[in-house]
């Protein structure tokens, strides 16, 4: 980052120092972060004009007085440092990183660079050595808290899980295509987080399983910095599939070593992952129904209260004292282990530079027999062959060995949840989980299977290669205008394989799904610039470029089922074999052009256009043109009002349009060829049929639209930047609002039309919000305190549906729980509730029976958070550094089914009220025949009767919780060796830390589970909805780096 | 050199990204088709039709009527209807069926006259359908339904609007076969896999779902089921042998196996026996037992062998021990036939007639309760798809000849022994008769212990603002007494 912060300064810094030298002090610049040496640091005699800047060695050379002086040693992103000299004559500086301060240069659309002060819209930047202080195996968390505008959610415990980001809130009403696109060195990457459940089936509740978003191989030692660009300004120059923002990931390029040397950097962290919340949980009463033992049911808490008696075990069939088994979970989740070890070699001169970095990620998750192993190899190589032409050559490639993932959801035999810890089972005694001849024994009840066996003997597996690479070559025919050609591949073989052991209940003859996805990306980019100084106060940059885009989606997955020999997993072995392909390939192709105009270098006006042709509109009707303007105004510099309390301020305001188009083949009718016709559980039909063998065509539940139109987004944009006490304070404050309207829906139809679905441009979605960001810094000699506090809100208000419809189901899970939109209203948690007296707001029982009756479906809120804070904290004092990330969500609702079948089963401590006896729900009203609502005195056999119908006639108020949480997300302890001690050494640095992440949850409103999961995934919008998702977990653990 | 250098580069990415105007013309899916044979149409809807039939209705609402002691997810546990089973059968009747089934008939329709016979099947399933929908949710769009571009919202229609209609389409169905030319006919033989093309039995079924639908109206509109009835019974185009019978057929072949079947092999084991997951209820093995019916012996296992056939205790959830009665594996099988109409229900609904004095109806109730027990007798025990435990001729008449004049609750019975297998009659069986009496399960909280019908689908509420509000799942149906 550093090196191209230098070649963007550089090129800008026209001030000249007046030498009078006395005598000479010379030294060496260099990085605290890793030793690396820091070309272009200005060093300035303070007080005076006198200075110079460090060569591309971070050698300086400066004439002094004689009585010596400060010298102020400054860089964009670095802190600055003033130093006396004394009677030194070499004086070696080490700075530090200026964490979270907006870089002065940043990286724009296109992977344009441009200074900070012109540009008229927000950006966030987090720089690469911010994502590796406590390192994530999903570089996706590792933003949470960093980033304003940017609401980040991860799926659950699950190892190479997934994780949600929304840059700005909800923008369309499509679910999934809410998330960001990913560009890395210029080139976009899919970020695709690709379901496969249980042999095929589409819906994302039945056993899903989560295989991780597209963008989690990305490695963060990679990465030297990530730009979020967030509004249709910032993003309009990458086309249309911006619309939900770009997250642009630069990776690291190879810097100068010391003396000429490459430097070779070791990184290696060890970490240990636990179980993160636990349910409160009960153990006084054992498994059974009505106080009564029952080893069916040995899995509930409705049995008799623990006090020794002799009963029947589940398991081993004798009859043993009961007893409890408290926090038995313990037996069977395990602490997991991670080990990342990471090598680069860099180098760097004039003429050229390169990085090859490998890095090696072994983790081991707290699901028995769950392991991520990812090798990542990466290379990044510049070379400037002269003047007129330079080219770079950018590549990572990635494989990922993901064994284990657990299942989430329901209707799949190979979840594991909290329901299997049932108080008085001893899951020790669930091992082993097989005999000699590869049985399944020591299962709980007939009905279920032991959790170990499903753990260690069906299969849930991922293999991945990933290749993302760029060429790009830089022509530059004359000062001032260049030619850049970028052709980017990202490619992806991903191979899911699930397996059920033959002797698996549920699945007794065995199973096993082959799902093989390859994904291939092609993006081209020509881009000529030109720019030029018209006079002495105003600049001219232009540009204009050509994109080609090409996706293509192959799917070809084998469903087996019946297996002869249990562990054959051929299809030949299988007595049912159902193919299944599936394909899409779209092209895009774009024309843009910029002209940015700078007027003192205070007032910068940003033009753009570009218009996109798509191949997945109709022929005649896949153009369409979007323009963008903004304004950037250092106010501070135009009235040169700069002075020690405002340093600096400007003022930025952006107006743009974005046109989108939308997934491929929505515009013509079609009848499928179908393999299987699907039953309950699975049990399906298939193709061909019978003794005829007959074929079955089906026509596509989606009604096409083949006068679709563009999309089209409009976004305004306001906001300032502060800067207070010589840059000590910062603030940044947006407003923005955004407008998505005709947007291209899967609209929801009555299904007694015939079909499903139909195509149409509809519907609009506002988003309004604000961010915030201060920013303070303090140094006082060794001692450094940087923190800045984020706060991002946005109001993603649904304006419009289609006619005839006033509410867009967005996902659903079991129950009536249902994710909707409704205008007028941002995205909405829907469920039965309870019906309650329109006065009182108490709950009515049925006079029958004496539990709660069922209302009418409705809205219980928005499952959209009302702001979300980070607050990021690094001290400092001499090599010891300590930084730690706290996380707050405000508001939003979430559907938790975990603590309802909790709940249902006994097994949560505040079932243990009443237990024993008749009980009555006394905070009831009940209407006894005479229309009259009084106090219910209607008794429930017992209170098992009344929490276990809290959830009868698909009532689900109960699970419905306020998601809001404060984490303690990150903290990082680190202590660099002093030079002293390490130039006794082979090394150049040694530093070493101690890191967690996910260390405490500070508050929450939601029990027994940690509020911060999502059973979709990151590839549908289905936020506020947990059932059986696999723990989230804590980590802490270890880290060392050396650099030689 | 430069200029060179610039245009090199320029064409270099020209070339890789193509010509602009054809490069984009790619968006037609190439695994998809854009029309479909009729041939390919009508086996995707029965078997669809089906594999939601026996799966979704049939292993988890028997325990509605009482066949089975217990169902997996009924929808009398919980104290509701089960989202999942009711949006699954919404679904996939109205969309994957139904939808399909009028694409069919519209385009059958417009090929004139030598398709008659798929406008026919065509109209004849979407009125089984049809009736399936009104059986299970009662209200529900049917005159509206399935013409999205005229009706964006259907209207709900009552059930004795629904009916009627039924009754006219079948109508319009059975002039269709009488209308089907000698030559050029469109060959159905394969793909029809109920009766492989024979209209004539089409037309039998057509006429017997007709009945059955008749004596369903008749409890509210006598006049109109008595204008035509007689003149059903008294034809012969209704289904009149076990030859004749209206099934699907499944095969021991994997993957088109029956879902009564799969269930146990998937989740417990080999065979219903040996894991005991489906067992009787108590009312069928009562009525059974009391009137020693030999169809005691063929559907069911008396795992105690005791020849007592003992039941569990009535509950939910009440499935049999290794030691109680199961359903035997001669039914539980994977090649066991759907039944979707036989000759037995004929002669009851006609002894029933006869007994209510229905004006015109020939024969006498006796002779046609006794042939309606002779040929269910038959049928299980000698001429169902792969019979495996069987009747003799003598076994059947010693018992046909046992039986006495029929009254009009023995008629019942025997038409609720009839349905045996079959989820939605045996369910209807029950409501148009209120008769058997069922026993009430022990902490169910529905009023007489049996739900009378389906809350509608999630996605058919939120998309469709005519749907009305839910009725109390124990609220009895139009149809009902």
């Amino acid at each position: 980052m550093k090196r191209k912060l230098l070649l963007g300064f550089m090129a800008f810094v026209c001030a000249t120092f007046t030498v009078s030298a006395q005598r000479i002090v010379s030294g060496k610049v260099s990085s605290s972060d890793d030793g690396s040496t820091i070309p272009g640091v200005n060093v300035v005699l303070k007080g005076t004009t006198t200075g110079t800047t460090t060569d591309l060695d971070g050698n300086y050379r400066l004439s002094v007085p004689e009585e010596g002086g400060t010298l102020v040693f400054s860089f964009i992103g670095l802190v600055a440092q003033e130093i006396e000299i004394g009677s030194r004559s070499v004086l070696d500086v080490s700075m530090d990183s200026d964490v979270q301060q907006l870089s002065e240069v940043v990286v724009t659309a296109l992977g344009i660079e441009r200074e900070s002060r012109d540009i008229g819209y927000a950006i966030s930047a987090v720089d690469g050595e911010e994502l590796v202080k406590s390192r994530e195996t999903n570089i996706v968390n590792s933003l949470q808290g960093k980033v304003t505008g940017v609401s980040i959610t991860q799926s659950s415990g699950n190892l190479g899980g997934s994780t949600k980001i929304l840059v700005r809130g909800v923008t369309s009403l499509t679910s999934g295509r809410n998330n960001p696109l990913w560009v890395v060195d210029g080139v976009p990457i899919y970020d695709s987080n690709t379901n496969t459940s249980r042999e095929g089936q589409e819906t994302r509740i039945t056993g899903q399983r989560d295989f991780g978003n597209g963008a989690a191989a990305l490695n963060p030692d990679d990465i030297e910095s990530i730009n979020v660009l967030k509004g249709a300004a910032a993003t309009s120059l990458y086309g249309s599939r911006a619309a939900a923002g770009v997250i642009v990931v630069t990776t690291k390029r190879g810097k100068a070593g010391a003396g000429g040397k490459p430097t070779i950097t070791v990184n290696s962290s060890v970490r240990f992952d636990q179980v993160f919340k636990a349910p409160d949980l009960q153990y006084k009463y054992g498994g059974g129904d009505f106080y009564r033992p029952d080893s069916s049911l040995w899995g509930t808490g409705w049995g008799p209260r623990i006090v020794g008696q002799t009963v029947t075990d589940p398991i081993s069939k004798e009859r043993v004292p009961l007893r409890a088994y408290e926090d038995n979970w313990k037996d069977f989740y395990e602490t997991g282990k991670t080990f990342i070890n990471n090598v680069s070699v860099q180098d760097a001169s004039e003429r050229g530079d390169y990085r090859l970095s490998l890095t090696s990620l072994n983790q081991t998750g707290i699901l028995p027999n769950s392991e991520l192993n990812r090798i990542t190899a990466a290379f990044n190589a510049g070379f400037k062959h002269n003047d007129f032409i330079k080219s770079r050559f950018s590549v990572q490639y990635v494989n990922t060995d993901n064994t284990g993932v657990g299942a989430g959801g329901a209707n799949d035999q190979n979840i594991v949840n909290w329901l299997d810890f049932g108080p008085s089972l001893d899951v020790n005694a669930m091992k082993p989980w097989k005999d000699e001849s590869g049985n399944q024994i020591n299962n709980p009840d007939p009905l279920s299977n032991n959790i170990f066996w499903v753990r260690n003997e069906n299969a849930s597996d991922r293999k991945d290669d990933r290749f993302i690479g760029s060429y790009q070559v830089d022509l530059t025919p004359f000062q001032g205008f260049t030619v850049s050609g970028r052709v980017g591949l990202d490619w992806n073989y991903d191979r899911r394989f699930l397996e059920n052991s033959v002797g698996t209940i549920t699945r007794l003859q065995g199973n096993f799904d082959i799902d093989n996805i390859q994904r291939r990306q092609i993006n081209v980019d020509v881009i000529a610039s030109y720019t030029t100084n018209i006079n002495q106060d105003i600049s001219l940059s232009v540009l204009g470029g050509y994109n080609y885009n090409s996706r293509v989606f192959t799917r070809e997955q084998l469903f087996s089922n019946q297996l002869v020999i249990p562990e054959l997993f051929a299809p030949g072995n299988a007595s049912v074999n159902t193919p299944n392909r599936d394909f899409n390939e779209r092209r895009l192709f774009g024309l843009y052009g910029q002209a940015n105009i700078s007027y003192k270098d205070y007032l910068t006006l940003t033009l753009s256009a570009r218009n996109d042709w798509s191949s997945t509109l109709p022929l005649d009707n896949n153009s369409y043109f979007y323009p963008a303007v903004s304004t950037a105004f250092v106010f501070t510099d135009a009235f040169n009002i700069s002075n020690n309390i405002l340093s600096y301020g400007k003022f930025r305001a952006s107006w743009a349009q974005v046109g989108n188009d939308t997934n491929p083949y929505q515009t013509l009718f079609s009848y499928d060829p179908l393999t299987i016709s699907q039953g309950q559980y699975s049990l399906n039909l298939t193709y061909p049929y019978g003794n005829q063998g007959v074929l079955g065509f089906r026509a596509a539940p989606e009604i096409p639209n083949a006068e679709l139109r563009p999309e089209e987004q409009t976004s305004i944009e306001l906001g300032t930047e502060l800067s207070f006490f010589n840059g000590n304070i910062g603030v940044d404050v947006t407003y923005f609002k955004t407008n998505n309207k005709d947007q291209i829906l899967q609209a929801a139809i009555p299904e007694s039309t015939g079909f499903g679905f139909r195509f149409v441009n509809a519907g609009e979605i506002e988003n309004e919000g604000i961010e915030f960001a201060l920013n303070f810094r303090l140094a006082n000699g060794p001692v450094k305190w940087n923190s800045t506090v984020n706060f991002s809100h946005v109001e993603s208000t649904v304006v419009s549906l289609f006619e005839g419809t006033d509410e867009l189901q967005i996902a659903s899970g079991f129950t009536s729980v249902a994710v909707k939109a409704v205008p007028g209203k941002e995205y909405q948690l829907f469920a039965i509730p309870v019906l309650r007296d329109t006065i009182t707001g108490r709950p009515i029982v049925q006079a029958s029976d004496g539990t709660r009756v069922a209302g009418e479906q409705k809205a219980f809120g928005t499952v959209l958070p009302d702001f979300t804070m980070g607050f990021v904290n690094n001290f400092s004092w001499k090599g010891l550094s300590l930084s730690f990330t706290i996380d707050w969500r405000q508001g939003g609702l979430i559907s938790a089914r975990t603590v309802e079948d909790l709940v249902n089963q006994g097994m949560t401590e505040e079932t243990l009220q009443n237990r024993e006896g008749t009980f009555i729900d006394r905070a009831a009203l009940v209407d006894k025949g005479d229309g009259v609502l009084v106090q219910n005195d209607i008794p429930l056999r017992s209170s098992k009767d009344f929490w276990q119908s809290l959830d009868d006639n698909g009532i689900g108020e109960h699970s419905i919780f306020e998601a809001t949480f404060v984490k303690l997300r990150e903290v990082a302890i680190s202590y660099q060796l002093p030079k002293s001690i390490v130039d006794n050494t082979p090394f150049q640095a040694v530093q070493f830390g101690i890191e967690g992440r996910n260390l405490a949850l500070l508050y929450s409103k939601v029990p027994h589970i940690d509020p911060e999961v999502n059973l979709f995934g990151s590839g549908v919008d289905g936020f506020g909805i947990e059932q059986s998702n696999v723990p989230s977990t804590r980590s802490y653990g270890f880290n060392l780096k050396l650099t030689f | 050199m430069k200029k060179l250098g610039i245009l090199a580069l320029i064409l270099s990415f020209a070339v890789i990204t193509q010509r602009c105007d054809s490069a984009l013309d790619i968006n037609t899916d190439p695994l998809v088709a854009t029309s479909a044979d009729p041939n390919t149409v009508l086996p995707a809807v029965t078997v669809t039709y089906e594999a939601r039939r026996t799966s979704e209705l049939g292993t988890r609402i028997m325990d509605v009527s009482q066949h089975f002691g217990a169902c997996f997810n009924s929808p009398k546990t919980g104290g509701g209807t089960s989202q999942t089973l009711t949006g699954n059968t919404w679904d996939v009747f109205y969309t994957d069926c139904l939808g399909n089934l009028s694409l069919l008939e519209t385009d059958s329709r417009a090929a004139g006259d030598v398709r008659n016979n798929v406008t026919a099947v065509a109209l004849i399933m979407k009125s089984l359908i049809f009736w399936d929908l009104t059986s299970i949710y009662e209200f529900i769009p049917y005159t509206e339904a399935l013409n999205g571009q005229e009706f964006p919202s259907p209207a709900f229609d009552d059930q004795e609007t629904v009916l009627k209609g039924i009754v006219d389409d079948l109508d319009e169905a059975i002039g269709l076969i009488g209308n089907i030319p000698s030559s050029g006919v469109f060959d159905i033989s394969q793909s029809d896999v109920i009766y492989q093309g024979n209209m004539g039995n089409w037309e039998k079924f057509a006429n017997t779902l007709k009945l059955r639908i008749l004596m369903m109206i008749r409890n509210k509109d006598a006049a109109y089921a008595d204008a035509r009835i007689p003149a059903l019974l008294n034809g012969d185009d209704l289904i009149e042998t076990n030859a004749e019978a209206a099934r699907f057929r499944y095969f021991t072949s994997p993957g088109n196996q029956n879902a009564f079947f799969t269930i146990v092999t998937a989740f417990f084991g080999p065979d219903n026996e040996s894991t005991q997951v489906h067992g009787p209820g108590p009312v069928l093995t009562q009525m059974l037992e009391d009137s020693g019916d030999p169809r005691l012996g063929l559907f069911f296992t008396d795992l105690s062998g005791t020849g007592t056939y003992p039941l569990p205790a009535a509950g939910i959830g009440g499935f049999p021990s290794a030691t109680e009665t199961v359903i035997a594996n001669s039914i539980i099988r994977s090649d066991y036939p759907s039944i979707w109409a036989l000759p037995a229900e004929v002669e009851f609904y006609r002894a029933e007639a006869i007994l209510k004095g229905i004006a015109g109806v020939n024969g006498d109730a006796a002779t046609a309760y006794e042939n309606g027990v002779q040929l269910a007798l038959e049928y299980w025990g000698q001429d169902i798809d792969g019979v495996q435990r069987t009747l003799t001729d003598a076994q059947i008449t010693a018992y046909v000849s046992s039986l006495g004049a029929p009254t009009l609750a023995d008629v019942y019975d025997q038409q609720y022994l009839e349905s045996f297998m079959r989820p939605i009659l045996s369910w209807n069986t029950v409501r148009r008769n209120n008769a058997p009496t069922l026993a009430v399960v022990p902490g169910s909280n529905i009023a007489g212990g049996i739900i009378k019908r389906f809350n509608y689908s999630n996605d058919e509420i939120s998309a469709n603002p005519n749907t009305p509000a839910n009725p109390p799942i124990d609220q009895n149906m139009w149809f009902e007494p």
